[in-house]
């Protein structure tokens, strides 16, 4: 899949000096970097750094280049293609941290930065309780790159467009199918990290996206509904895309529009939920993944993001889940949308468990955290969603093990008396300690006596974190196990995006309240 | 900074390079933001940021598309106008395509506070010691966020539209949270002047209300009588001011149609203390003489007294239905009132106070029902006075009925770039407990 070439410690010593840093240390590992300047700014920035009083600097010099299209019914609404290019320098001292950006990458722009940076960490190092340690790190000098075939950026765009215009063509096929909107996006991620403590790695991510939701209308009744589609986006190339069933399932997901429009209104009340892995995912990253992170924990996003239930103390003894549910956290997923090689740390990736058998027992940390937690390397979660951005603790894809034995959804059906299937994502809301959320979905279908019958609508449901995980009594197996996402999850001050892929079976939970979300029956 | 004078050369040379046949609309932004994280009572990080975009939409009849760059050098606007072009070419048809935005005239807006501007990170961090002093007084954890940018904006075409537009901006907000993490308070405004903003009022409001927060008693979920805070108002009001494009009206998806056709234009809808206006001249709340596409805002009312006085339109719905492109409106104020927030207090026999929502998501577009959780300092009211911290709440409400049952409204406040006051409310849906603190 990817190239990995790890270069040994003594190979990396040759060229380890700031002066010599051009070296051909990197020439075997190389693949993508193009422009060899780039070594001398590299040495530039961090020199400045060092000499302004910096114990530890690091640059990442970072090309966001981003492609996306829209349609609605017959027509292409927008074209749009984007390219962002700058450095950032990081530094600490006297244990504190100072960040700068410049999108002019120049060898005057970075060391004017790596000086500011520097300003930034003097006038903050006063205020300092508790000096930044970090971990150590082993000296990574690499070259990582999503596996993918055909580049996204490289197919016409005729093709992308004509695709979008096939799936709205077969989902207004559909008699009730009013509005069709569909869109498709492409990200590539290039980033060269450096640092003083003898990192240099190049990577390049590429994510897809394609996706659409079909609206029915019933304009005598004045009502409308819609049905999103459930693809997952990935870290993939246009392979991915093309091969998917996409046009295939657009009318299938406009009938269940028109469907769902004349659904009975749901029922409310406490009844089994059964839980597809195009939904289930949503569930996972908002109850498992936040409240393992760190920083979130111990009251770092406590102004904005919130805090969690989850903290230090209850490591290794609080039941979160299920003694049969294991959650992993994992960046080396292949296609999966965090994984990558080495994080903004320039920590290599790993795979952990954060709750296993049920039992909380592990965090999600950076460099800067790892100690907090008396651990003494990093996990590998540090992220930064641009040059411009200070990187910090961003989720890692955060799994749920499937049941070793084969169990399928229908056979999750096939066992429940009283029960609603829910589909892909709809409404999705959890408190900001993350003990009560309530999710919606995009298609909703009761169960009664085993037997699939009838579409729902109006359906969501609420619970509290540790109640609803620990009412899983049944898991599908290694088959019903998929990989789902979303190209955009937000953290930080000021606001920062990160990718994300979480993987899971399907799933039954007893008894979990069932609302009506609809205002006018309510 | 880019400025004025670089803008329209560069602008210049962008239309020089606009591949004849074909209209070009360039869009320039210059901005330079500091930001200071506090958290734990010290500081946890501070960045000083510089960013720059050009982006080109070159049009080619009704096909048309948009490449964006933040290189400025001769290279990049090569590469950024034939890329445009190249992807103009490739793509469909739009039936719904407008030509190129010409000249418009603007109002004038200052907006742009030199001191903002220069805010350094030894102010900021200044601004955070005095924060994390409150707290520390108060045996209290701080966290916050103080933020300032400035901000320049240039719009222009080949059919000859020229916008420029200078602002700064800067917000404050703080969290206090009592030491055994049952009580939680805090305090946040905005503005386009730093000067406006007290970072130590602000953390002793937060400081306050943790500290009256502490060890909250349960209350049920119901329907409840409540007084929102003017950022637990604007919370809301965002999904109001979000639904009120013409278009899904006209087309059946929104509030704002009328069951069989038509809109809800000219309805009395809320009470009469009920009136929403944008205003472009407004700097303080972000108002801005153009929006994203350069089309010319002029001040507006919505809602008056009342009844809905309009909707938005974008310039291909505008044209297609005969009426005025309104532009997408900023600047926003909900009229507040005389009296106080203790005013609407006493007129409570029972009832709950709130300070601030939490992730807030759509639950059903055509009521605009919402749901989300309180945070940061919920009440129990019990005959015209506060009775003691409660549990936080999930809702599911919608801004509709909020405003429809809205009986009166004290002073305003700016929080998160809206002007809005403390509102009383009825009925309120508080659906489920949250243990959250």
């Amino acid at each position: 899949m990817s190239a990995t070439m790890k270069l040994s410690r003594r190979s990396f010593l040759v060229g380890s000096s700031l002066a010599a840093l051009a070296a051909p240390r990197l020439v075997s590992a190389r693949g993508l970097l193009t422009d060899p300047k780039l070594d001398d700014i590299i040495k530039r920035a961090l020199a400045a750094a060092k000499k302004a009083g910096a114990s530890y600097a690091d640059i990442r010099i970072v090309r966001h280049r981003r492609e996306s299209i829209s349609s609605r019914e017959d027509r292409i609404e927008r074209v749009s293609f984007s390219e962002e290019y700058g450095a950032g320098v990081r530094v600490l001292r006297g244990g504190a941290w100072g960040f700068a950006a410049t999108p002019n990458v120049t060898l005057a722009e970075v060391e004017r930065i790596a000086r500011a940076a520097v300003e930034i960490a003097k006038a903050n190092e006063k205020l300092l309780k508790r000096p930044v340690q970090l971990a150590p790190v082993a000296p990574n000098v690499d070259v990582w790159q999503t596996a993918l075939t055909k580049d996204p950026f490289k197919i016409p765009l005729e093709d992308k467009a004509e695709l979008l215009l096939a799936i709205d063509r077969e989902a207004m096929k559909v008699k009730g199918v009013k509005f069709v909107n569909a869109y498709f996006a492409a990200n590539a991620e290039w980033k060269l990290f450096a640092s003083t403590d003898a990192a240099y790695i190049e990577q390049e991510i590429m994510r897809v996206g394609c996706g659409y939701s079909v609206t029915a209308t019933d304009d005598k009744r004045g009502e409308f509904e819609s049905r999103g589609s459930t693809f997952a986006p990935r870290q993939a190339g246009w392979e991915y895309i093309e091969t998917a069933p996409l046009v295939a399932e657009a009318r299938k997901i406009g009938e269940q529009a028109v469907e769902k429009l004349h659904a009975p209104s749901v029922e409310p009340g406490k009844r089994d939920v059964i839980l597809d892995p195009s939904h289930l995912w949503l569930t996972i990253h908002e109850s498992i993944g936040h409240p393992t992170e760190l920083d979130r924990a111990l009251g770092y996003e406590a102004n904005f993001a919130g805090t969690s239930f989850a903290t230090p103390d209850k490591l290794g003894k609080l039941r979160i889940a299920a003694p049969a549910l294991t959650f992993y956290a994992d960046k080396t997923t292949p296609g999966a949308l965090a994984t990558c090689g080495y994080d903004d740390d320039g920590v290599a990736t790993q795979r952990w468990n954060l709750i296993d058998k049920g039992m909380f027992v592990a965090y999600q940390t950076t460099r800067e955290q790892a100690g907090w937690v008396n651990e003494k390397a990093s996990r590998g979660s540090c992220y930064a969603d641009s040059y411009a951005s200070f990187p910090f603790q961003r989720m890692p894809n955060v799994s749920l093990a499937p049941e070793a034995k084969e169990h399928s959804l229908e056979d999750i059906v096939a066992a429940t008396d009283d029960g609603i299937i829910i589909v892909g994502n709809g409404s999705y809301s959890i408190d900001h300690q993350r003990f009560n959320f309530q999710f919606g979905g995009q298609a909703f279908w009761e169960v009664k006596k085993g037997k699939r019958t009838r579409m729902l609508k109006d359906v969501a449901y609420q619970a509290n974190t540790i109640e609803f995980w620990n009412a899983c009594d049944q898991l599908g197996g290694p088959a019903s196990w998929q990989l789902y996402g979303s190209l955009s999850d937000g953290k930080g001050e000021p606001t920062q995006n990160n990718a994300v892929s979480h993987g899971c079976p399907a799933a039954r939970f007893r008894k979990v309240n069932v609302l009506n979300t609809n205002r006018r029956t309510t | 900074m880019i400025g004025e004078a670089k803008a329209r050369q560069l602008v210049g040379r962008v239309l020089a390079r606009a591949p004849k046949g074909g209209d070009a609309t360039v869009s320039v932004s210059s901005e330079r933001r500091g930001n200071t994280r506090f958290a734990r009572s010290e500081i946890t990080s501070s960045a000083d940021v510089d960013r720059q975009t050009l982006a080109v939409t070159v049009q080619f009849g009704k096909r048309s598309a948009t490449a964006t760059t933040n290189a400025f050098d001769d290279a990049a606007l090569e590469d950024v106008v034939a890329r445009a072009a190249r992807m103009a070419k490739l793509a469909p048809e739009s039936p719904e395509a407008m030509p190129a935005l010409g000249k418009q005239s603007y109002v004038k807006a200052k907006a742009s506070d030199a001191a903002t501007a220069k805010l350094t990170p030894a102010a900021r961090a200044k601004a955070a010691g005095a924060a994390i002093a409150a707290g520390d007084a108060a045996k209290l954890v701080i966290a916050g966020y103080y933020q300032h940018a400035i901000t320049q904006l240039a719009r222009a075409s080949s059919a000859g539209l020229w916008a420029w537009h200078e602002a700064t901006s800067a917000s404050f907000s703080c969290t206090a949270r009592t030491a055994d993490a049952s009580g939680s308070g805090w305090a946040e405004t905005s503005s386009n002047r730093a000067a406006d903003i007290n970072a130590e009022a602000l953390a002793k409001i937060a400081v306050d209300k943790a500290t009256r927060s502490a060890k909250p008693k349960r209350l049920e979920p119901g329907r409840y009588t409540v007084i929102l805070e003017p950022a637990a108002v604007v919370d809301l009001l965002g999904f109001l001011i979000n639904a009120l494009g013409a278009r899904r009206a006209d087309e059946g998806r929104s509030y704002f149609a009328k069951p069989g056709g038509g809109t809800r234009v000219g309805d009395k809808l809320f009470p009469d203390l009920v009136t929403l206006i944008s205003d472009p001249t407004d700097a303080a709340t972000e108002g801005a003489p153009f929006d994203g596409e350069g089309l010319p805002l002029a001040k507006t009312t919505w809602i008056d007294k009342g009844v809905l006085k309009g909707l938005t339109y974008g310039r291909y719905w505008a044209h297609k239905q005969s009426k005025k492109p309104t532009g997408t409106p900023n600047g926003w104020t909900l009229a507040g009132g005389k009296q106080t927030r203790e005013d609407l207090i006493k007129g409570v026999t029972r009832g709950v106070l709130i300070t601030r929502c939490w992730y807030l998501r759509d639950l059903d577009p055509q009521t605009i029902l919402v749901t989300g959780l309180t945070r940061d300092g919920v009440f129990l009211i019990e005959k015209g006075q506060l009775a003691g911290p409660v549990n936080n709440f999930r809702f599911n409400e919608s801004p509709i009925h909020m405003l429809a049952k809205c009986d009166a409204v004290a002073g305003q406040w700016i929080s998160d770039s809206v002007r809005a006051p403390t509102l009383r409310t009825h009925e309120f849906n508080l659906a489920s407990i949250s243990e959250a603190v």
